[in-house]
């Protein structure tokens, strides 16, 4: 059997919080930095938010031309094209832009009933001002058929929309968001007629104007929501400056984390938006550890100056801290190296998350406290008594 | 603190076993599945589209435009009673969406125009003043309509989409207008697309009997009125006699009419007139029973709506004698002898039907269409491989990932201590699939992202309490004690740490959607679990290891 290793055992006692200026001199930059970049650069929105299509798709001869797919899907008239390489080489990520539903969707739709229907039909725009489309069926249809030819296009029109009796034109009532809506099959589908022949469609997403908005707008409220929540719990189990130094710590996290993906132009997804609110999560874990530590010591050194304080608080905590990061990181280290293409942007968000994390207890959150004041006498007398006869059981109640 | 009671050590011991026993099927290869009783194999945790494979569609039902549609059936039933009642008019008018604004030309007459909109429907909203009344349908009664358009949408999409019945697709209510639809393992969604637009198109005709006096099954001519109809019977026949033609039928594209078939196949058609008498948009309601005499025979029993009734009506009476075509996606399902006028608005078919055919047709009847246009407004299909490939990879980066912190916490705590926590890292992950087996919840590729993070965290309270016992060990505490005391006070900091990534967790769960409902889900159940197999579990753990060994020293 062997012997624990102190893994982060110094014996040497830091004093974190002499650097605690330089500290507020990089942390605001990082931020700054960080929200210039969001409106210069911007951020790598994914379809999820900014609504459009992506599509997955395999060569099925070995290797994907990306020049060649580029100009193809470049020239359907379905808007911006971007296409990468998704995982392998022969793998790749096409990405259109979401569609308005404007005429020239009304002219994809043509050519997807045309290959699909025969060169007879024709697909034109309805009456101006309404999202309503045109079509015409070289032979007279009944209902059926037409349902049937619509169909095979890979489009969905439903009876309440198709034409009751037997005949070749047919007005299909929209409004302009249906069609908005309705025209990202039609560009799938356009997309995978031009390519279908030498890709294999892997997997198609697409996501329509109208939830694309309301994923971004619920997305920011519960980014807003979750730091404001934690916020709160803090403040009930601690001193207010500790909340607001707990509130600042997360900020910084989130938004440098933000910053990251404004640097490296990850793809800003659901996925990472999951990992910025974990993020927010795991880091204010981190500070709440040090923070409960504080405050015992506050009760316990009632003399000691709030910078020693602090200093003492953070190396008691530290091995933990370091120990904790560890094993967080090398999980999620291997999420990034084997976690396949889709949780790349996800893993690599969280690993930063770590980093920072660990930082921003030390160096935002307890730095915090110093510039916001907190003195040892002010702990709230519930505070205070909790620790006498180490009855901290009562503390959690 | 260390000194538990026996009860407490069984209950803890009694839970650690259940969770392994509820994650146990998802473990097994099939193969021992095979003989382990069915309702305890099939517990398994469901596997995401993203893994399994499959398609999604979110839909949007159009419901402004059911709503007008309704209050234009209701204008014109208010017109009429107007003017039954004598109350003089301007315009009844539809806005969209909206209400019914009725101009009458005297103010005059406006409490009796409010008694005549009543009695079309006591429930109605009215209000404008002078000339105008505004007629709107009760918030009640409109949340009770997207309801049952909702509803019924569902279930006319679940008889689409799982005509064979071996899909398994999952047609859920998002929201008010929103229907969730997954379909698994399918990759196709063309043919998912053109289930949903399928339809079930029912027509009354007239059969024209002075063509189908002519005795030929095929007529050389029929007038511009009339059109030849395939009967059932003659496809089915049609089927059994030429496979071939009835196969080509089906594969034919452009689809073929209804005429084209009985001019190019000739299987038994009728004549009939293209004039619809009522279409299936009148039908409210349709049932399988059995006829009161003559033996009981299984029939189709059908109810129309107020316009339909009164078509039927009108038509049932003017053509006694006749035969009334009932066509059903453009075969005549029967043809049968109108005996008397039916003015009830009901009626029955009655025919050589099986108890099965009645109650299959009585099901295309009542499921016609789509009570209102659906349009995708998310779309995702994921290929099997596609699945495969993220299966793979996540159970080689969760493997590696608990493998990692495991090495991580032996090296850093050594044998025992290091050992205690890995065992609890391990009986987390069994609760949490034990969890979501008994929630029914759907493991995806996020969801296993959050698994390999809970190993990360799940070992922090560990890693809290053991650092502690350190300090406390290097006060010069002895064992027993410094292990009670790390307990106690590491706990604060546990339970703060855990609820504030718990609230992360919980709004996720309340915000995400898909995917990141998975993660969330994983994470969520994790941080929970966590706190039992961390702390309680492992505190159960070492008070018996403590009893056992009696360590003079511990190496920690």
């Amino acid at each position: 059997m062997w012997k624990p290793v102190r893994l982060f055992n110094f014996k040497k006692k830091f004093d974190f919080l002499a650097q605690r200026r330089a500290a507020l001199i990089i942390s605001t930059l990082i931020n700054v930095v960080s929200i210039v970049g969001v409106f210069t650069l911007g951020l790598n929105f994914g379809i999820d938010f900014k609504g459009g299509i992506a599509i997955q798709a395999k060569a099925k001869d070995g290797t994907a031309e990306l020049d060649q797919l580029r100009t193809i899907v470049g020239n359907l008239g379905v808007g911006e094209v971007s296409l990468q390489e998704f995982g392998d080489p022969s793998t790749v990520l096409i990405r259109v832009q979401r569609q308005e539903g404007d005429n020239q969707c009304v002219a994809g739709a043509q050519r997807v009933m045309q290959k699909a229907a025969g060169q007879g039909w024709q697909v034109k725009p309805g009456a101006a001002g309404t999202g309503d489309v045109d079509f015409t069926s070289p032979t007279a249809l009944d209902a059926a058929a037409w349902r049937d030819a619509v169909s095979r296009a890979g489009l969905t029109l439903q009876e309440r929309q198709l034409p009751r009796g037997s005949t070749n034109t047919a007005r299909i009532d929209m409004s302009v968001e249906q069609r908005a809506e309705w025209c990202q099959q039609v560009a799938i589908k356009l997309v995978e007629d031009a390519i279908g022949s030498n890709y294999e469609l892997r997997g198609t997403e697409s996501v329509g104007p109208k939830i694309g908005d309301e994923l971004m707008r619920s997305g920011i409220w519960a980014v807003i929501a979750t730091m404001v929540a934690i916020a709160i719990y803090v403040w009930v189990r601690f001193e207010w400056q500790f909340a607001v130094g707990a509130l600042i710590a997360m900020l910084h996290d989130v938004i440098s984390t933000i910053g990251i993906f404004v640097l490296f132009q990850l793809d800003f997804s659901l996925t990472a938006l999951a990992a910025v609110l974990t993020i927010a999560g795991y880091s204010i874990n981190d500070t709440v550890v040090i923070f409960d530590r504080v405050r015992e010591n506050m009760r316990r050194y009632k003399k000691m100056p709030l910078i020693d304080l602090l200093n003492h608080s953070v190396n008691e905590t530290l091995s933990r801290t370091l120990m904790t990061s560890a094993t967080v990181f090398v999980a999620v280290a291997a999420l990034v190296l084997f976690g396949g293409p889709v949780l790349q942007s996800f893993s690599v968000a969280m690993l930063w998350g770590v980093i920072v994390g660990a930082y921003s207890s030390v160096w935002v959150a307890c730095a915090g406290l110093v510039y916001l004041g907190l003195r040892a006498d002010q702990l709230r007398p519930a505070d205070d008594k909790a620790d006498k006869g180490g009855d901290t059981e009562k503390a959690e109640a | 603190m260390l000194n538990l009671p026996r009860w407490q050590t069984i209950v803890i011991a009694a839970i650690t076993l259940l969770s392994a026993l509820f994650a146990l099927p998802n473990l097994l290869p099939g193969s021992v599945l095979q003989h382990l009783p069915q309702w305890y194999a099939t517990s398994r945790i469901n596997l995401g589209l993203d893994l399994r494979g499959g398609a999604h569609f979110l839909l949007e039902a159009d419901l402004r435009s059911v709503l007008t549609e309704r209050l234009t059936n209701l204008s014109d039933a208010v017109r009429a009673e107007l003017r039954k009642q004598q109350v003089p008019f301007r315009d009844v008018t539809v806005e969209a969406g909206k209400n019914l604004v009725v101009t009458l030309r005297d103010e005059a007459n406006r409490s009796k125009a409010l008694e005549a909109i009543r009695t079309v429907d006591p429930a109605l909203a009215l209000s404008g003043s002078g000339d105008t009344i505004r007629v709107a349908y009760s918030e009640q009664e409109l949340a009770k309509r997207k309801k049952e358009v909702i509803d019924q949408s569902i279930e006319i999409l679940r008889r689409r989409v799982d005509e064979t019945g071996t899909l398994e697709p999952t047609i859920t209510r998002q929201g008010d207008e929103r229907i969730l639809l997954q379909v698994p393992g399918i990759k196709d969604t063309s043919d998912l697309k053109r289930k949903i637009n399928q339809t079930a198109k029912l027509t009354f005709h007239l059969v024209n009997e002075d063509v189908a006096a002519t005795g030929q099954n095929i007529p050389q001519t029929v007038p511009p009125t009339t059109f030849l109809v395939p009967t059932r019977e003659g496809m089915q026949e049609l089927r059994r006699t030429n496979p071939k033609a009835w196969e080509d039928i089906q594969a034919a594209n452009p689809r073929l009419s209804p005429e084209q078939i009985c001019r190019r196949y000739q299987p038994q058609c009728l004549p009939v007139l293209k004039r619809v008498v009522v279409g299936g948009e009148d039908l409210d309601d349709s049932k399988a029973t059995f006829e009161q005499q003559q033996g009981g025979r299984p029939i189709i029993s059908f109810t129309f709506n107020s316009a339909g009734g009164r078509a039927f009506c009108a038509a049932t009476r003017a053509n006694i004698g006749k035969r009334l075509a009932i066509q059903l996606d453009g075969e005549i399902i029967s043809a049968p002898v109108v005996q008397s006028a039916i003015c009830g608005g009901s009626g029955i078919i009655t025919g050589s039907f099986t108890t099965q055919q009645t109650q299959e047709q009585s099901l295309l009847l009542r499921s016609g269409a789509l009570p209102a246009t659906l349009t995708i407004i998310q779309e995702s299909t994921v290929g099997a491989d596609l699945g495969a490939d993220a299966i793979q990879a996540g159970t080689v980066a969760a493997l590696v990932g608990t493998a990692l912190v495991a090495i991580f916490m032996f090296v850093a705590y050594g044998p025992v201590f290091g050992g205690f926590a890995n065992l609890a890292m391990l009986v987390n992950l069994l609760m949490v699939f034990a969890g979501m087996s008994i929630l029914g919840a759907s493991l995806t590729l996020p969801g296993i992202a959050g698994l390999v993070l809970t190993a990360g965290l799940a070992v922090d309270a560990n890693v809290l309490i053991y650092e502690r016992v350190r300090e406390e060990k290097a006060l010069g505490r002895s064992p027993f004690s410094a292990l009670a005391t790390g307990y106690e006070k590491a706990m604060s900091a546990i339970i703060d740490a855990n609820l504030t990534t718990l609230i992360a967790g919980v709004l996720l769960f309340g915000f995400g959607s898909g995917p990141i409902r998975g993660f969330a889900t994983t994470l969520t159940l994790g941080i929970i679990t966590s706190m039992f197999s961390s702390t309680i579990f492992t505190r159960m753990l070492l008070a018996v290891w403590v009893r056992w060994r009696r360590p003079a020293e511990l190496v920690i």
